[in-house]
């Protein structure tokens, strides 16, 4: 293992003072960053460790919008109530990550900052449009979900600056959301392909709203706004999702890796993507307001 | 390389220990503490869960955790669970339903059951499998750590 020193601040002042040491990285739950470094992917002279700081750990209702400290596990985030009732397909997402163990360690920051295109958290929280809160010594600043990953490993993140949390708008009216995604086994894999969905019914029983994110065909989790546009004012049932599902499959872009290759991608991400969304408007026309 | 000292609670008693900070808690508790029931099985990839550990209630894998990280947490080794003359209830299950052999895995199989039944003391057969779904096993296989955990949960276990 790699030498680095290393700096496990009490408070968010620290935090951000440790990181602005030039070479300081991040080190939230570590289990990616500590697989990488044993294989020299992964190097950084200075960690800090972001254990220490529990004004990271939070899950808040704020009225208009859901914030999630960057510290929150994603078993805090799998057996909240709040993101049950306000974004169901993010707690399907963190519930179907790794195992107990690493779901236990592994935070919603540390998947974002990853900026993995296979993160399970990010469509879900790209289909609510969710915001990331970045902070350093400077200040702070705002960014959309989208802007902040750039590509396969890559984010918006300046030296010296931390996820301080993600936020995002609950839907209103008769909506239901959904994750789902294909592994090699259940346990501990990493997504072949994932998606998340939204469906918004107006009284009438028509799509007024929809979304549709999807993960690792592409070397960014992609929106896939062409299928949500062809999707608006329809009523939801088999045939009209069949058809997206085709749709979903011009709009993405997998690559073939070690996990799958990209016809294998390109079909089951169009499977996925209309039973996501088959079941958003299942859940939508349940919801009783 | 600089060490740094790190104190947390290990097994109901405080520690302090002095570490290079690239070892991981399995490392400190291997060859530092002589606690050799956590084990690596798949080269420090949290893949394996052999060398789980129980940190704050939490089953974490001690690889995938940085010695530094640990400071203050409440660290429970399958060492911690075992009475002085005896065995845990679960490890008297797991012998009874056969679910140990080569016995590389069981202590992590062993404290995730523990952190189950800690949290949920009725969980039903698919949140064992969940559970133990980051642990392998290449001997036995896991139906018969699934029929440990039932055995411990029905009260169905030979004194």
């Amino acid at each position: 293992m790699q030498d680095f020193e290393f700096y496990r601040p009490g408070n968010l002042l620290e935090l951000k003072e440790y990181l602005s040491l030039p070479g300081a990285r991040v080190l939230a739950g570590g289990t990616d960053i500590i697989p990488k470094m044993r294989q020299g992917k992964f190097t950084a002279p200075i960690l800090v460790d972001t254990s220490g700081v529990k004004s990271l750990d939070f899950i808040e209702d704020q009225g208009e919008r859901i914030v999630l400290g960057a510290m929150t596990t994603h078993q805090q985030l799998a057996e909240s109530r709040l993101i049950q009732e306000t974004n169901p397909a993010l707690r399907e997402a963190a519930a179907s990550i790794g195992c107990i163990q690493t779901r236990c360690r592994g935070t919603l920051g540390g998947n974002i900052a990853n900026g993995s295109p296979a993160g399970d958290t990010l469509p879900p929280l790209l289909i609510y449009d969710a915001e990331v809160l970045l902070q350093s010594l400077e200040g702070e600043r705002s960014l959309s979900l989208e802007k902040m990953i750039l590509g396969p490993g890559q984010t918006a993140l300046e030296p010296g600056e931390l996820i301080h949390s993600i936020s995002y708008q609950p839907l209103k009216g008769k909506w239901g959301s959904c994750f789902l995604k294909v592994g090699k086994r259940s346990g501990m894999a990493i997504s072949v392909v994932n998606a998340a969905g939204a469906v918004v019914l107006d009284s009438s029983g028509q799509i007024a709203d929809v979304r549709l994110a999807l993960g690792a065909v592409g070397p960014v989790v992609i929106r896939c706004l062409e299928t949500e546009k062809s999707l608006l004012g329809k009523r939801p049932d088999q045939g009209i999702f069949q058809q997206a599902s085709e749709m979903v499959q011009h709009e993405i872009n997998p690559i073939q890796d070690v996990r799958s290759t990209t016809s294998y991608r390109a079909h089951a991400g169009g499977v996925i993507a209309a039973r996501v969304l088959g079941i958003a408007a299942e859940r939508a026309a349940r919801r009783k307001d | 390389m600089k060490e740094i000292k790190v104190k947390f609670i290990l097994n109901g008693s405080p520690i302090e220990v002095l570490s290079s900070p690239n070892r991981t808690l399995l490392d400190v508790l291997r060859e530092d503490l002589g606690l050799t029931g956590a084990k690596d099985a798949c080269g420090g990839e949290g893949e394996c869960g052999a060398c789980t550990v129980i940190s704050n209630g939490k089953p974490i894998n001690s690889c995938l955790v940085f010695i530094g990280q640990v400071e203050g947490a409440q660290v429970l080794t399958i060492e911690g669970i075992t009475p002085k003359d005896g065995y845990h209830p679960l490890q008297k299950a797991f012998v009874e339903a056969g679910a140990v052999q080569c016995g590389y895995c069981i202590p992590g199989a062993v404290l995730v059951a523990k952190a189950l039944l800690d949290t949920n003391p009725h969980p039903g057969d698919r949140e064992i499998k969940e559970g133990l779904s980051g642990n392998l096993c290449r001997c036995t296989g896991y139906q018969k750590m699934v029929d440990a955990v039932h055995l411990v949960i029905d009260g169905g276990l030979d004194d």
